[in-house]
Formats: structure tokens, C-alpha cells, sequence
């Protein structure tokens, strides 16, 4: 399983910038969690790892693969590998759950569709589901689904923006579980947004720390905790 | 108890005034048609001939429906979700044509034609009024499907670019979720091309709602023409139903500019095809028709935009204030409308609106001219209400949803914030409601008033005696008069619609500009 790495990113939107010189290697088959306050410019991180945008300088490479360089995308998102669970989880309306997970497949003309999709609802308890439309699936549902969509791929890693915060903490921690039981079994990069650190102690193999587009520490849970910089410090408390 | 009471008596009392004054005409004449259908043998009228005419009139109008549908969803795509340099401008020099009246462009393009064949034969007429009726109801599908497009959330495109390329993701993700309005872009324009009869009339070529109106005012064969018309209306009223739910809700002219969550798309590389297609486009729908009229009305032995001017001039300022008193009471009945329909959600007038608006304005005259002219209610068939409220037939359906769209945006809490302070209902819908909604009510009365200046279809046919209005004027002397001085004339209407549109749209800047910095 190979590193993600982003070297010297600059990026800004109209004018304002959102990250600046970032560098971090995030390891292969781990879970990566990235904390900060909103606005600091952990989802850009995401979107510019997956090939939503470009970043204005600095190179990303996932795979082994240069995908970006100096504002240009050299390999487009479908051609990643990666799968992408968004905030609002992003199930077409249109097409059903077995129709929400088949697509990608599909559209990489991979073999044994219908089996690779069953293979996956099973996994995630979705098969008696399989014909509703994302509107008739209960929240806890549809982030399954949200899930499933991208794990069908076999992606090289998930990368995951804040996909359980409008969810009840029950619902929330089976899903969690679910994932890691998943990630441990066959693992995966899983780079993973968050603005609660409790999450993010909970889950990561290492944790990113994250205000105004600049890395302000990194390491494991215990490192994080013990951290002496002040911003660290109150974000943690508060 | 006793303030909700007055509440829906008011509203059941202005609903029933609308429901008196507008739907009853067509009522009565669909239930007279049905009690002399036996004695009259309505059947006899609808004719192989009749039956042909309509097949060929609803493919003439499919082929204008599906041409403006998908340029119109072409350009609400570069308009809407890209960067395009200019996209403003382009926007706005786009819906311009929407403004200006149909039989103006007729006009123009049958000079064209003139121009280029020496002749307007029927070949070149057909491809005439598809090309006038595409470039009229083109900007019509822009802001339905550009909406629609603006309104499709980023993740759900982003999601789709995460598993295939950008060209499939359109197809597969973003065209079937704006088929709505798609569909009722497509929809919406079958009808009004079917319904329209001014440039058929003008290019000369027999459509069912030309037939209509020739029956009606050439032959006076009165059942001949309500038989075929209320065919037509059995078509409109089939074609429009499956939309009926997505329509009564459209937002149409909404005043928002694209949503803050829609993807938005860098166009590297070829922004000079896009450039050059909209200036085409732009060319074809605004400045050619202008450039046209301006050459056929200079060109002749002698200068006749003077005979033109005198001509015309009474009918001028009689236009310009008709136009303004309809737009005026048309907003006061869409903001009516539109409130019951977004706040208390009640949507009889809403509903009575729409069937008044989807109604060909042939139809529309007719059944006024039949129920106004009877011995009680003559006062109205010979004074200028006749036609107001062929405008608000005709308008009014518009005005109730862009100030309903507008209600929509203004969040419920501001009001409430206002009743829990102890404001009365008078004051909260004074001085909370109508300030948020001026933009709003300024856009309806601007629409609306460009859109009466120029109306035709149901004011030719319910104008009272000594009445002179501008469409009128050009349509009737358009029969007898050398080619010049119609386009003379039209170009002076045209002139005319694009002062008051250029004044509206810098009054609005100064207004809403004063509102921002407050």
C-alpha cells in the first residue's frame, strides 16, 4: 500500500489563500486523521488528494503516481483510485441504492458487477434495500450506502469529510466499527476529516493537526495529547 | 379564530373576483359548446383538413420546442456553471428577446428573407417561423434549465467525476436530474409556440391558431372557431399536465444568481468556441433584427420612420400606459398569489393562474369577447378593462411566481420575529414583508410591463372601438402598407421596448444598489 504525498502546496480561492507550503506524507494502509477548526483547510487537503481541484503549486502524488503539478491535474479523479465520502454523502437521487453502488463499477467496465455489488450491500446490511431511492433510507442508511459506493472500487485509500457529523452518536459508532472491523481485515489508506478531536484520538493511527492552511503538529494519539503548543492545547480543551 | 376567518374570507373573496372575471368567460364557452354541440355537429368542424392542421401546427411547435430546449440548456450550462468571461453580459444580452414581442421579430425576419430569396414562399416561411419562434423561447429554457442546474449540488457532480470522466458525468449524472425542467422547458414552449399567432400570421402560414382566428374574425363562424379551440386547449391542457406540479412551483425569472453550492467549471482552452457561438447567438436573436428593420426602414425611395412615428404616436403613449396599469395590477395580483401560495400554502389562485397562462391568447379573446358582450356586462367589453384583464390572463400567472419565489427566500422567522414583538399583520407585511420583496415586485412589474407593451394575441381580438394600441397598429396595417413602413414601425415599437427596458434595468441598479449599501 503506497504513501500519499503532497509537497509545497500553495492553494487559495479568490484571492484567498488556504494553504500554504504544505508538505505531509500520509502512510500507506493507515488511518490518517486530520483535526482542526473550520476554515483551516483540511477538506481542501481532501479535494486536492482526490482531483476535485488543482492546487495552485506544489505536487501530490498517490500510488506512486505524480497526479498533480503546478496547477495542472495530470491524472483526473476517476483514474485515482481513491474513493471520496462527502459531508452530504452525494447519493444520487436518481438512481437506487444498487444503481448508487454499481455505477463506478460500470463505468470502469469491471466484470461480475452484480455479484461485486451484492458481495458489498451484504456486507454493509443493505440487500433488503437495494431498490429504494436514497430519499426512503434512514440517515444511518444512507452513509452505509455512501460507504459501500466507494469501498466497491477497491480503492487505494477512502478519503472521508466529516461523513458522520450530522448523525446520532448510536448510529455513529456501529457504522465506525463496521468501517474498522472492514479496514483491519483488508487494509486501506483512510485519510479521515474531522473538527472533534475525540473522534480523531479514537480512530487514527496518527493525527494531523491542522489551523489557517498550515500543519501545526502531527503524530499518535499520545503525542497529539502531550503536545505543548498552545493553539493544540486549547483546541483539545475546548 | 375570528382573524383566520377574515383571513380566508378574503381570500376566498378575491379568489372568487379572479375565478368571476377571468375563468368564467372560458367556462361558459366550453359549457355553451357543450349544450349546442348536438344542434351545431361540432364534429363536422374537426374535419380530416382540421385534424392535419393540428398534427402539422404540434410538429411545427415540437421542432421549435426541442431546438430552444436544448440551445437554451447549452447555454444555461456555459452561463451557469462555468467561468466564462462575459457570462453576464451574455446572460442578459440572451433574455433580451424574451421581452420583446414575438410579431416585431416576424417582422425582421420576413424583411430577411425578402432580402435573401426575393420571395417569402411557404418553404421559406416555415423555416421562418421556426427560426423566430426558437430564438424568441430559446432564453426561455436558459433560465429554466439554468436554474435547475444551478440548484444540483456540487458533491453529487463531484461524486460523479470520483468514478468517471467529465462528458459521462454530464449525461449519466447532471441531464437526468434537470429532465424536470427539461421537460417543462420543452413542454412550456410547445405551448406557446402552438398558441402563438402572431408569427404565423405574419409569415403567411396556416397554423391551427391562425385558423382559429381567421374563422373567428374573418369568417364570424363562431363554432367553427370554439370547436377548434377548444381542441387546442384539450392538446394544451394534456400536453402541460404531467408538468402541471413542477410548473405551478417554477421560479422562471428568479432574481438569486447561481447557487452558492453549484459546481462551478473552468472552460481552459477552447473559451474562444464558446465566444464565438454566443456572439453568433446574440447576433441572430438581438442585432440582426434591429440592423434588418434599420436597413428596410432607410433603404426605400423615400425616409418613412416620419409617416411611421405619426402613425404610431397615439397608439404610443395609449400602449405605455395601458402597459403600466396592467403591470401594476398584475403584480398586486401575483404578489397576492404568490403569498397564499408560499405562506399559507393555498393554491387556488396559483392554480387559476396557471390555467389562465397556458391557454392560447386566441382562445383567451375569444371566450372574453363572447361573455363580455352581452347586454350586463357590456360596460366591460367597451372599456380598456377588456384588455387589462386579457394581460392579467395572459401575465399574471408569471408575476405570481417570480414574487412567490421571492416570498420563498425570505426566511418565515423574520415574520415571526415580527408577530412575537406584537407588530400587527398590517405592519408585518408593510414594513417587514414589502421591503425584502422589492426586488422581487420591481422584477414582476418590469416583465410584466414589457410584456403587455408588446401582447397581441388576446388584445386583437377584445380591443374596444377607437382604441389604438402599438401591436395592434403594425398588425393590421401591416396587410395594406408598403413593407417599409410596417418595419419602420415595428423598429419604433422595438426602439421604444428597449428604452424602457434600459431604464428599468438602471433604475433597479440605482434602487437595489441604495438597498445593499444600507
Amino acid at each position: 500500500m503506497s504513501d500519499i504525498q503532497l509537497s509545497h502546496i500553495d492553494h487559495a480561492y479568490g484571492g484567498q489563500t488556504v494553504l500554504r507550503d504544505f508538505t505531509h506524507t500520509f502512510a500507506g494502509g493507515k488511518i490518517t486523521c486530520i483535526l482542526g477548526p473550520s476554515g483551516c483547510g483540511k477538506t481542501t487537503v481532501l479535494r486536492l488528494i482526490a482531483g476535485l481541484e488543482a492546487p495552485g503549486n506544489g505536487s501530490i502524488v498517490v500510488n506512486d503516481e505524480r497526479v498533480t503539478e503546478n496547477g495542472k491535474i495530470l491524472v483526473p479523479a476517476y483514474k485515482r483510485r481513491t474513493g471520496f465520502i462527502f459531508q452530504d454523502l452525494a447519493l444520487w437521487p436518481h438512481f437506487t441504492v444498487y444503481q448508487n453502488v454499481a455505477f463506478g463499477l460500470n463505468e470502469h467496465h469491471a466484470k461480475n458487477v452484480g455479484q461485486k455489488v451484492k458481495d458489498m450491500l451484504d456486507l454493509f446490511n443493505l440487500s433488503n434495500e437495494q431498490k429504494k431511492y436514497p430519499h426512503q433510507l434512514s440517515g444511518g442508511q444512507k452513509q452505509m450506502v455512501a460507504i459501500a459506493r466507494s469501498l466497491v472500487l477497491r480503492p487505494q485509500a477512502l478519503l472521508m469529510d466529516e461523513p458522520l457529523a450530522n448523525i446520532d452518536i448510536q448510529v455513529k459508532s456501529r457504522i465506525l466499527e463496521h468501517l474498522l472491523s472492514i479496514h483491519q481485515a483488508d487494509p486501506f489508506t483512510i485519510i479521515y476529516v474531522t473538527h472533534d478531536h475525540k473522534e480523531a484520538l479514537d480512530i487514527g493511527n496518527s493525527i494531523v493537526v491542522m489551523n489557517q492552511g498550515n500543519i501545526i503538529a502531527s503524530g499518535n494519539s499520545e503525542e497529539i495529547i502531550h503536545s505543548q503548543h498552545i493553539f493544540l492545547k486549547s483546541f483539545i480543551k475546548t | 379564530m375570528g382573524r383566520a376567518i377574515n383571513k380566508y374570507v378574503i381570500h376566498n373573496l378575491l379568489t372568487l373576483v379572479l375565478l368571476l372575471l377571468l375563468l368564467v368567460p372560458v367556462l361558459m364557452v366550453l359549457v355553451q359548446w357543450l349544450l349546442n354541440a348536438g344542434k351545431i355537429n361540432a364534429i363536422s368542424f374537426l374535419d380530416r383538413g382540421a385534424l392535419l392542421l393540428i398534427v402539422n401546427s404540434l410538429l411545427l411547435s415540437a421542432t421549435v420546442a426541442l431546438l430552444a430546449t436544448l440551445i437554451g440548456t447549452a447555454c444555461g450550462f456555459f452561463l451557469y456553471k462555468t467561468h466564462l468571461k462575459g457570462r453576464r453580459l451574455y446572460l442578459l444580452l440572451l433574455i433580451v428577446p424574451i421581452l420583446i414581442s414575438p410579431y416585431i421579430f416576424a417582422v425582421a425576419w420576413k424583411d430577411l428573407l425578402f432580402l435573401l430569396f426575393g420571395s417569402t414562399a411557404s418553404a421559406f416561411s416555415t423555416a421562418g417561423v421556426i427560426a423566430v419562434h426558437t430564438l424568441i423561447y430559446f432564453p426561455l429554457a436558459l433560465l429554466i434549465t439554468g436554474n435547475a442546474l444551478t440548484n444540483i449540488s456540487s458533491s453529487l457532480e463531484e461524486a460523479g467525476l470520483m468514478v468517471t470522466s467529465f462528458r459521462k458525468m454530464i449525461f449519466k449524472i447532471v441531464l437526468p436530474l434537470i429532465r424536470p425542467a427539461f421537460m417543462s422547458s420543452f413542454l412550456l414552449i410547445l405551448v406557446f409556440s402552438l398558441g402563438d399567432f402572431s408569427v404565423p400570421a405574419f409569415f403567411g402560414i396556416k397554423t391551427f391558431t391562425v385558423e382559429i382566428f381567421t374563422q373567428f374574425s374573418a369568417f364570424y363562424n363562431y363554432d367553427a372557431a370554439i370547436t377548434k379551440s377548444l381542441l387546442l386547449v384539450g392538446v394544451c391542457l394534456i400536453l402541460l399536465l404531467s408538468e402541471a406540479r413542477y410548473l405551478s412551483g417554477a421560479a422562471f425569472f428568479s432574481i438569486s444568481t447561481r447557487g452558492s453550492n453549484s459546481k462551478i467549471y473552468e472552460m481552459s482552452g477552447i473559451g474562444y468556441v464558446h465566444h464565438t457561438s454566443f456572439a453568433i447567438l446574440i447576433i441572430l436573436s438581438m442585432l440582426m433584427p434591429v440592423f434588418i428593420l434599420l436597413y428596410q426602414s432607410l433603404s426605400g425611395r423615400e425616409i418613412v420612420i416620419d409617416s411611421a412615428w405619426k402613425l404610431l404616436k397615439p397608439a404610443v403613449f395609449q400602449s405605455i400606459k395601458l402597459a403600466f396599469w396592467g403591470a401594476l395590477l398584475i403584480s398586486i395580483i401575483g404578489l397576492y398569489a404568490g403569498y397564499w401560495q408560499e405562506r399559507l400554502k393555498s393554491p387556488f389562485t396559483n392554480v387559476l393562474l396557471l390555467i389562465l397562462f397556458i391557454l392560447p391568447s386566441t382562445i383567451l379573446g375569444i371566450a372574453f369577447i363572447r361573455f363580455y358582450n352581452q347586454p350586463e356586462t357590456g360596460f366591460i367589453y367597451s372599456s380598456l378593462f377588456i384588455v387589462l384583464l386579457g394581460y392579467i390572463g395572459k401575465y399574471g400567472f408569471i408575476a405570481s411566481r417570480i414574487t412567490g419565489n421571492g416570498i420563498r427566500q425570505i426566511p418565515v422567522s423574520l415574520e415571526e420575529a415580527a408577530e412575537v414583538s406584537g407588530v400587527r399583520p398590517v405592519n408585518k407585511f408593510i414594513k417587514i414583508l414589502l421591503p425584502l420583496l422589492s426586488p422581487s415586485l420591481f422584477v414582476s412589474f418590469v416583465l410584466t410591463f414589457v410584456l403587455c407593451l408588446g401582447e397581441l394575441g388576446t388584445t386583437i381580438m377584445v380591443y374596444p372601438p377607437g382604441t389604438e394600441l402599438m401591436p395592434v397598429k403594425i398588425f393590421t396595417i401591416s396587410a395594406n402598407a408598403p413593407q417599409a413602413l410596417t418595419s419602420s414601425m415595428a423598429l419604433i415599437s422595438l426602439l421604444i421596448t428597449f428604452f424602457f427596458i434600459i431604464l428599468f434595468f438602471m433604475a433597479g441598479r440605482v434602487m437595489f444598489k441604495k438597498n445593499s449599501d444600507e
